[in-house]
Formats: structure tokens, sequence, C-alpha cells
């Protein structure tokens, strides 16, 4: 453990944007934390004659249409768009893995079906797919974290049957076999754990995809409810003042969009640095 | 002539295999369009007088009025003879629709394809040459960033700075100068049939329209493909067989690119299949922001307004194109790696 | 707007008109340049958010974007005249004039109109406009599965025994009863007159009104030829150089329009910014002062005097089937901030009036709802919410840039007296059906209606059960007053009457009209003669390029 940690920091030494990118993960996760007591106004409460104001001392982001302040909402949405990415990534993780795990280790029948069905699913234009799925259950925060959920689980099941499949006949999987512990063990506490260094890569790039999904579907007005602030609602929104010179509506809500999307790819990046056992010498 | 009947049934093989994710995609996008809880017929029925007789109608066109079992059956009745099915939003057979609509997605998707990849390859094997290198970190950074943007405030921004703004760019509504003449339609690709009857100066005017939407969406893809790019071409550079190659002596210039990149494009490759095939699904949004007339903008309109045959027809074909991808990308492999059609 | 007028002078003043349309020999002059070059100043490229889905307007599932374009393509026996407002174009319900046809007349008791087609008037393939063309229009107007129906039956035109073939070039049109709306509804756009021989070859035993042919096809004789027609993406029109139904018999001053479909809202600001495009009518309200101040544009901004905005309540739903209810949320709504930062003020108020009795019979006019926070926590504990309770406002994403943030504020000012209120912004399909099914409780509509009379008006959006009665409304005074208003030949009962209804709208609050908006029509500078249309679409025969 130890070791790799001592890894890690090498790693990180050596590579200065993965260490920026695990700094700004940290923040953005702390100001996601501490949202409600730092946020300067209401992120909610509109304020009509304000609306509209470039950014100033008293507004550092500048206000919407209705006089909210933007920089609250910014800090106000982190929350929201972090919850509806990692609940989505650790949805579709959970359940990606569990069943390509099953089907590596099982092979046979099961595996081709379930292979069938992960064909079907591949096959969908995935973001019209999710469009449709936000639209039949209902454009709400849980139904945009089912969609995307969902969208990303093909990926995650074969990639866990493709690990599974390469271990299931190794040593140590035999050697578990041998000494009598259940099916079921053997691939949530022998082979699920193994696959998991790998899978984190896949999550980290995975949670800034997450939150751009989000953001289209906000673009199509099938975001999050109004009032709540979510990043791609506000770029959105944004987006409509560009041409009147009102350029703080969309610059600030679509550079933390991107800081945050950023910062999760870069990470995923890094973290496939730090597990690659070709890079440590 | 072994090896063209070995590609013969290995294409055999792949489209029957291919039939049943095809028939589920079908069923499954038929039931989902059904919970809609959208009424076409409520939202078609916007008359003067929309009264129930209206709404009746419209279902009864939509043949919305049957049992969905029974509705099921005639939507696959009516694939099997190569029927779509009608569009509310545009009043015309979906099948036209699509056809009319499919080269204006194509030509966008693989020029900007194109693009990506002139860009993508090269910094992906500078970045693999030099890796954790200044240069490495920066190709990183700025591949990364091109993912970071939705693309609909990409599009948008482009439009703003080069059209508004700058005026370098042509008005950003769809694919040729609307004062122009009429383009040749031959084989529905304005590069190509620009070029076929000699017309130099509509080439130009095509190619501008094509420009800043292909940018929004090469940015997108960029990230993946010099990634990809550099990953595999690190692991081949760490082989063995390179490592002989050095050794003997050759010169970096040439191990390089004879060798390692010829091994390291296979799984490139791959990537480049399901890029393409997400990217004709995902450009719905940039197809949107510059009006442009493909089937992606086509879909969204009628998925908003719960026009049932055109979505259904979209995706359809979407999924027909992502097999066919995967087709060609089975095949090439075969052609680049003998092994893998030996076993 | 004042309807005696309308009833009773506009005989004389449409043969007038008539007559001096007739003229017209400019024809011959635009054949002679037509095969040169047509130039860009005299393309006129209008570029839209919708799309044209069919080239007849009758077809069940037409656009708005259909009806305008059909108003170029086709002619109608009759058309409503147009007037100067405050400085711009809008139309003038109460001056018809002819288009296909010269003359009517109209019998004593009211029941009859002949019509005098124009004479030497002929189709787009050069083949005469007969009577018999006309009577087949009419009945296929009445008798096919379209839209059509349903309008002009609200001016009691109903079965093709109404319409007789008298003579060459005479046509008679009979009602049961006088009913003040019948020729206005034979000048708008769901009554197109066909070539009927043309129409006729193209059906087929399951379509006898050729209604599959003539949704990609044209039959008609109106100022423009269709081009080319691409659903979706755009409409070009070549000019009709043998037209002559127009005012004063002129011909159009553009030789071409294209109608393109441009989806995104900011490009087809930037496209009219930077002169590409020569007019749009459906940019965004927070757009427009901007557009304007930079100076590039011409805006010109008409009240849309016979559309309106609406924040409704489900009246077949608790609680707001408790008119107590209605009126403390109305009390409690915030007018102000909702016209300020949702509109820009881009329209005309409909509220904040001061009366509390009708003082004119015009509808839609200011009711009196104001926002009065105390008055809405009384009348809640009147009527049993003294803590309030908890509702959903709903709207279409569709009209999210100005409902959304007007959501916004009705939440914020709601919760100020107890009333817990979630939004729902749905999908547009799904916000038709719900509001279709009545599953909404409380949500944004808007309406337009074609014949601004205000018994029309308080007819179809507060009586009945069909969808345009958003709020369900059922109040049997009401009811009888709008039916006896129909058919009223007298002035001032008419009045009266409209009065009284206007006093039970104010009253039992099924909905509130918050505003007209501004149809705000941005074109380039030169551009001249854009006018305000009832149908809300440009007439493209109204303008031209100075």
């Amino acid at each position: 453990m130890s070791a790799t940690l001592r890894h890690a920091g090498w790693v990180l030494r050596g590579n200065p944007v993965t260490a920026c990118a695990a700094a700004g993960a940290v923040v953005l996760v702390a100001i996601a934390v501490l949202a409600p007591w730092i946020t300067p106004y209401d992120p909610i409460a509109s304020n009509v004659p304000a609306a509209l104001q470039p950014p100033s001392a008293t507004h550092w982001a500048g206000t919407d249409q209705l006089g909210r302040d933007i920089f609250s909402r910014l800090i106000g949405a982190t929350r929201l768009d972090l919850g509806i990415a990692v609940s989505a990534v650790l949805l579709s993780f959970a359940a990606g893995a569990t069943i390509g795990a099953l089907c590596g280790y099982a092979g046979g029948r099961v595996d081709r079906s379930v292979g069938r069905l992960v064909d079907v699913l591949m096959a969908f234009p995935l973001f019209v797919l999710a469009m449709a799925l936000v639209a039949a259950l209902g454009n709400r925060v849980e139904n945009i974290v089912i969609a995307t959920a969902l969208i990303n689980l093909p990926f995650y099941i074969r990639f866990a049957r493709a690990e599974v499949n390469v271990r299931r006949h190794a040593g140590w999987v035999e050697a578990a076999r041998a000494g009598g512990e259940s099916h079921a063990t053997i691939v949530l506490a022998y082979l699920l754990p193994n696959i998991l260094p790998a899978m984190a890569v896949q999550i980290s790039l995975n949670l800034g995809w997450a939150i751009l999904n989000a953001a289209g579907l906000s673009f199509l007005g099938l975001g999050v409810q109004a009032p709540t602030p979510e990043w791609g609602i506000m770029v959105a929104e944004g987006a409509r003042f560009i041409g009147n010179g009102q350029w703080w509506l969309v610059a600030f809500p679509g550079l933390a969009l991107m800081l945050a999307v950023l910062c999760f790819n870069l990470l995923g990046d890094g973290l496939r640095d730090i597990l690659d056992p070709r890079m440590r010498t | 002539m072994s090896a063209l009947l070995n590609i013969g049934r290995r294409v055999g093989k792949h489209l029957l295999a291919s039939l049943p994710a095809l028939f589920g995609v079908v069923l499954f996008t038929f039931l989902l369009m059904r919970v809609l809880p959208g009424d076409p017929a409520a939202f078609f029925a916007s008359g003067p007088n929309a009264g129930q007789a209206e709404m009746a109608q419209i279902r009864e066109t939509m043949g919305l009025d049957r049992p969905i079992p029974e509705q099921f059956v005639r939507y696959v009745g009516d694939l099997a003879r190569g029927n779509l099915g009608q569009s509310m939003t545009t009043g015309q057979p979906v099948i036209a629709d699509l056809a009319e609509r499919m080269p204006a997605s194509l030509e966008l998707t693989l020029f900007a394809l194109v693009l990506a990849l002139a860009l993508a390859l090269p910094l992906g094997i500078l970045a693999a040459l030099r890796p954790n290198s200044l240069l490495d970190h920066g190709v990183r950074f700025v591949c990364t960033l091109g993912v970071c943007v939705p693309t609909f405030v990409t599009g948008l921004l482009l439009i703003y700075v080069f059209y508004y703004l700058l005026g370098l760019a042509p008005d950003p509504t769809g694919r040729v100068d609307i004062f122009a003449a009429p383009p040749p339609g031959i084989t529905g690709f304005l590069l190509i049939d620009f070029l076929l009857v000699g017309d130099l100066a509509g080439w130009k005017a095509a190619f501008g329209q094509l420009i800043l939407p292909a940018c929004t969406m090469a940015l997108f893809v960029l990230a993946p493909l010099a990634r990809m790019t550099r990953a595999s071409l690190l692991s081949v550079l760490g082989s063995d067989f390179i490592r002989t190659a050095r050794s003997v002596g050759m010169s970096d210039w040439r191990v390089v690119v004879v060798y390692a990149l010829r091994n390291a494009l296979l799984p490139v490759l791959t990537i480049i299949g399901i890029v393409f095939s997400t990217m004709l699904g995902a450009n719905v949004l940039v197809e949107k922001v510059f009006s442009w007339p493909g089937i992606g903008s086509y879909a969204l309109d009628a998925l908003l307004a719960s026009d049932y045959a055109p979505v259904q027809g979209f995706v359809l074909l979407i999924a027909v194109i992502f097999v066919m991808v995967n087709l060609i990308i089975d095949v090439l492999y075969g052609i680049v790696d003998p092994r893998i059609s030996l076993q | 707007m004042s309807f005696d007028r309308f009833a009773f002078t506009r005989r004389q003043g449409l043969k007038a008109v008539l007559a001096s349309a007739a003229g017209g020999a400019l024809g011959a002059f635009g054949r002679v340049a037509d095969a040169q070059a047509q130039t860009r100043a005299e393309t006129l490229r209008h570029v839209l958010a919708g799309t044209v889905n069919t080239l007849d307007p009758t077809t069940p599932g037409a656009t708005r974007e259909s009806f305008g374009l059909s108003t170029a393509v086709y002619d109608r026996l009759a058309s409503y005249g147009r007037k100067q407002v405050n400085g711009s174009w809008v139309f003038d319900f109460d001056n018809i004039r002819g288009e296909l046809a010269e003359k009517v007349d109209r019998s004593a008791d009211g029941r009859t109109f002949t019509f005098h087609l124009r004479k030497g008037a002929t189709w787009h393939d050069g083949s005469p406009v007969t009577a018999e063309d006309v009577k087949w229009s009419l009945d296929r107007a009445v008798s096919a599965k379209s839209l059509a129906a349903g309008q002009i039956a609200t001016g009691s035109l109903v079965k093709p025994e109404q319409f007789k073939v008298l003579g060459e070039g005479v046509v008679e049109v009979s009602l049961d009863r006088p009913d003040r709306l019948a020729l206005a509804n034979l000048a708008v756009p769901l009554s197109p007159m066909f070539n009927s021989t043309l129409a006729r070859r193209n059906a087929t035993a399951e379509d006898p009104w050729a209604q599959t042919w003539l949704k990609e096809n044209t039959a008609g004789g109106g100022a423009y030829v269709v081009e080319q027609y691409k659903s979706g993406q755009q409409t070009i029109l070549k000019r009709n150089e043998a037209w002559k139904n127009g005012a004063g018999g002129m011909l159009p001053y553009f030789r071409r329009v294209i109608a393109q479909t441009v989806p995104e809202a900011a490009t087809r600001a930037n496209l009219l910014e930077r002169g590409d495009a020569d007019i749009a009518i459906d940019l965004q309200s927070s757009d427009i002062s901007a557009l304007e101040a930079r100076g590039k544009i011409k805006l010109v901004a008409t009240p849309q005097i016979n559309g309106f905005t609406a924040i409704v309540f489900n009246t077949r739903m608790a609680p707001f089937d408790n008119p107590k209810v209605r009126a403390a949320l109305a009390a409690a709504l915030p007018y102000e901030a909702m016209f300020e930062a949702a509109l820009f003020r881009r329209g005309r108020a409909l509220f904040g009036a001061t009366w509390t009795e009708a003082p004119n019979g015009t509808f839609p006019q200011p009711l009196p709802f104001r926002t009065d926070p105390a008055k809405a926590k009384a009348l809640l504990a009147e009527a049993g919410f003294p803590n309030g309770f908890k509702t959903t406002f709903s709207f279409s994403a569709g009209v999210a840039a100005v409902a959304e943030p007007m959501a916004t504020l009705i939440r914020e000012a709601l919760g100020a007296v107890g009333v817990d209120v979630s939004i729902q912004k749905l999908p547009p399909a799904q916000m038709a059906s719900m509001e279709v099914e009545r599953r909404v409780p409380f949500f944004i509509s808007a309406g337009t209606a074609w014949l601004p009379a205000p018994d029309y008006f308080l007819r179809n959006y507060f009586t009945g059960d069909h969808r345009w009665n958003f709020s369900g409304f059922s109040d049997p005074k009401l009811d009888a007053l709008a039916q006896a208003a129909r058919f009223e030949a007298d002035a001032a009962t008419y009045e009266a009457t409209c009065r009284q209804m206007v006093d039970i709208a104010a009253r039992d609050v099924p909905m509130i009209m918050v505003w007209q908006p501004n149809q705000d029509a941005v074109m380039a500078p030169a551009i001249d003669g854009y006018t305000y249309w009832f149908h809300g679409q440009v007439d493209y025969r109204d303008l031209r390029r100075a």
C-alpha cells in the first residue's frame, strides 16, 4: 500500500498536470460539501431590479435575467452537478461491473445472452437514447441520473467482462476455487477488487462525460427543473445572451463546467499512469 | 482467392450475428416511443379549431388508434417492405427524409473525423515519442480541453467569433449558400459533387459551410483519438521487436514509421470506428446549432414532438451504420493483421 | 375593432375597394424581365424557426408556417384590409376587400352572399378561374377531413348545399341564420381556392379531395408559385407575373422569396444583423432591444392584438375549482416583475386595471388583477387554505425562454403567501397532451384568435369542451351570453353582452391573460410594408425593398 502511495507521489511530482487536476477535484468536492455556507447570496432568490448586471465587486460573476447572483448559483450548482455525475457513474459502475464480472466468470450461455443485450444498447445513438429516456420518465434529477447511467452501462459491462475473462483461470483464482470458495465469493471478493484499479480510470473519465451529458440535456430543455441552479442550464440560458454582449451569463458557468470536466479527465489520465505497472521503475 | 472467400465468410457471419441486435433496437425504440408521455395527436392538432375530431384523425393517420401489439406487427411488416412510416413534422415519408438528409450528416461526420485524425495522429505520435515531457502534457491538456466544452457552446462561440464578429465564415445556415445555384445531386456529398462537375466556386462555398461545424465536432473527438494513438504507440515502442530493431541500429524515424506505427494503428482503428458511430449519433446538437439539414436535427425535432416514425427510423439507421462500421473494421483488421483471420 | 361598423358599413366599403383593384395591367411588365437573372435585391430571404410541413394549409397537423406560406400561394375569395396604427401596419378586421372575388352582394336579411369572381383571373397553369372551382373548394372545406371544416363552421358554413353556382363567375353562399363571422371566415388561410380541374386530376377513390397530392403540390392561383419545397429546410417561391388579385391590382415587389428554417434564434439574429437575411419575426425578446440599440436593423414592434399569454387554472381540478383560490392567486402573482424580467416589457400588459365593472365590451382588455399579497392571504384563508397548499406549475419547454423566468418568479411570490409551487418544464408534445387531457393544475398557455371579435374570443377561450378552453371553465351564464352574442345584430346589445362576459372573466378568474406579447418583426432597414396579420405570419405580398 505504502509502495503504491509512494508511486502515486512520484507520478504526481513528475506529472504536474495530474497533480493540478487532483487538487482541482479536491477543491470541487470541498465546494460541493460547503456550498450552503459559502454562497454570498441565496442562489434562487430573484431580485429583478438588479437583473443582468455585469461582474462587479458586489456580484463577482454578475447577475442573471432575474437578478440572481451568478457566483452563488455556480457554487450552489457544484453540489448538484457533482451529485448527478457521481451517482450516475457509480450506478453504472456498480451494475456494469457486477454483470460484466459475472458474465466473464460464468461464460457460456449467460455470457452470450448478456452480450446480445449489450450489443443492442451499443447500437443505439446514445445521446438520443438518453433524451428519449428522460422525456419518457420525466425530467427530474433521478431520471437524468438513470439515463446517464444506462447509456454508460454497456462500456462497464464489456470492460469488466474482458478483465475478468483474462483472470478467471489465473493461479490465484484457481487456488481460491480449490480452497472451496463459492463462485459468488470468488467474483465479488477476489475478481472485482482485482479489476477495480483498471476501472477507476474509466470512472474518472466518465465523471466528466456525465456532467457534459447533463448539460446537453439541459440545452434541449430536458434538464433539471427551475429554479435549481445547474451548470448546463446556466450555460444553455446564458447562450441566449451572447448576442447581446452579456457574456458573463454564459462565460462563468461555461468555465465552471469546463474546469470540472477538465479536472476529471486529466485525473483519469493520471490515474492510468499511476496504475500502469509499466510506468513504475 | 481463399482470402476473399475468408472475408466473405466473415462478413456473412457478422451480418447474421447482428440481426438479433437490430431486432432488439427496433423493439426497444418502438416501446420507448410508446411510453413517451406526449400524445403526438395533441401536439399536432394545433389548428384554430383543434378538437377531438382533429386529434382522432391524426391518431388514425399515424395508426395510433390500434392496439400496441398490432401497431408493432404492422411496423415490422412495413419495415420488411422498406417503409419506415410517415413523418408528421415534415409530412414526408421517413425513408425519403433520411435518404435526403443522410449525405449531409455523413459528409459532416466524415470530414470532422478526417480533420480530427489529421490533428490527433501527429499529436499522439509526438506525445508518445516524448512521454512525460512538457510536450506530452501540453498535448494532453489541449486535447482534453476540447472534450470539456459542450459542443453547443463551442458551436455558438465559433459562430459568434468567425461569422458575427470577424465575418470570415459564411452564414451558418446549412450546407450551401442559399443564393447560389443548387448543387448538382450526384452523390449527395457536396465536396465530391462540385468536384465532379468542376465547379470550384461551389466547392469552396460548400467547404466554407462545412468548416465550422466540422471543427466543433472534431474538437470534441480529438482527445480519445490522440490519447489512444499515444497509448498504443507507447506500448508498441516498449515491446521487444522494437527494442530489437533499435538494437540493430535502425534509425529512430524508420523504427517509428515503418514498424511501430503500423502495429500501433490497430487499436486506433477500433477507436475510430467507435468514434465515428458515436459522432453520427451525437451530432444532434451540432446540427441544431448550425441549421445543418442532417438526420440528427431531424430526429431531435421529431422526438420533442413525439413524432414516432422519424425517431424510430433514425435509431434504426444509426444501428445499421453501427453494424456496418464494425463490419468494416473487422474486415480491415483481417487485412492489417492476417493472424486474426486465421483464427 | 368595433364590431358594428364591420356589420353595417362593410358592404359599401368592400365594393369600393374591389372596384379599385379591378384594373391592373401590370402583369405583362413583369414577364419581360423574367428571364434575366434575379438579383439579390429582388429576393426576400425570410429566416424562421419552424418549418412548413405541408403545402395544403388545411392538412391536419399543419404548422403556422404552412398557413403563412399558403397566403402567398393561394388566393381566398376575400381578404382583410390593413391599416396603420402608430406608424406600423396591422390587419383591419373591419375592412374586408375582395381577393379572388371582385364584388360581393349581401342580401338584406344577411343570409346570402353572392360572389362575383374577378374577370380574367387565372390559375398558375394559365387556365381560367371558374365558379365551379370555387364551389369545389368550398365543398372541400366543409366535406374533407381537414382543418378547414372546424374553422369555417364558426361562420355557420357547414354543408355543400350552402354553395351554389349561379352562372359564369358567380357563386352564392347561403346561411341558415345571419352569422357575424361568415364572410370573415372566407378570408382566413383555411379557405383557400383551388384549381379544381388540376386537383381532381390527382384525386383518387380513397382521397376524393386530393389531400395527399396537395400536401406536396399546389393547385392555386396566388401571388407566388412554389419553385422548390424542402420540408424542414426551405421553401422557395417565384412571383406569379399574371397575378392581379392584390390591393390595387399590383404585383408584389419581390420576384423571389426564400423561406428558410434556421432553428437557433441567436443565429437568426446574427443573420439579420449581418445583412444576410431580410426578415424574421420570431427572435427572442431578450435580443430585441440590443439589436435595436445597435441600429443595423429595422424593428417593427406590434402588440399581437388578437393574441395573449395566459396563466391558467384548471377549474376542474381541486383546489382551483374554487373561485376564491383562483382570485387569491391572482392577487399574489408578481405581474410587474414578470413583465419586466421575462418579457422585457415587450408587449401590452393586460393586468393592473382599476375598474370594478367592465368599462366596455372589448376583449382582451386589461383586467383588474394587481399584486396584493395581503388580499391573497385573506382570500386563501376564506377559501379554507390559511396555510396555503402545494401545487405544480407547468409550461412547455418550447416557450421556456419567457415561461421559465415567469415560473421562477411565480414560485417565489406564491411561496410568500404559503403556496408551495414546484415547477414542471415539459417536452412540448407532453405539455400539449396533458393540457388536452386537463391533467395540469396550473400552467402557462397562449392563444391567438384569427377572428378577433370579442365574442369569438370569449366563446373560444372561456366556454366549451375543446382544448382552447384551457381552464375547462364552465359558467352557464357566460355560455348563454357567448352564444347569443354570435347572432346579435344590434350593436348596443352586443356591446352590453360582451361587457357582461368580461365581468364574469374578471370575477371568476378561470385564467389570467397577462399580456399580449409584441410581434417583433426584425428586418433589413430597406424593407418596407411589413404588416402584422391575424395569423401571425409574414405575408410576402406586403413587402418591398425601398
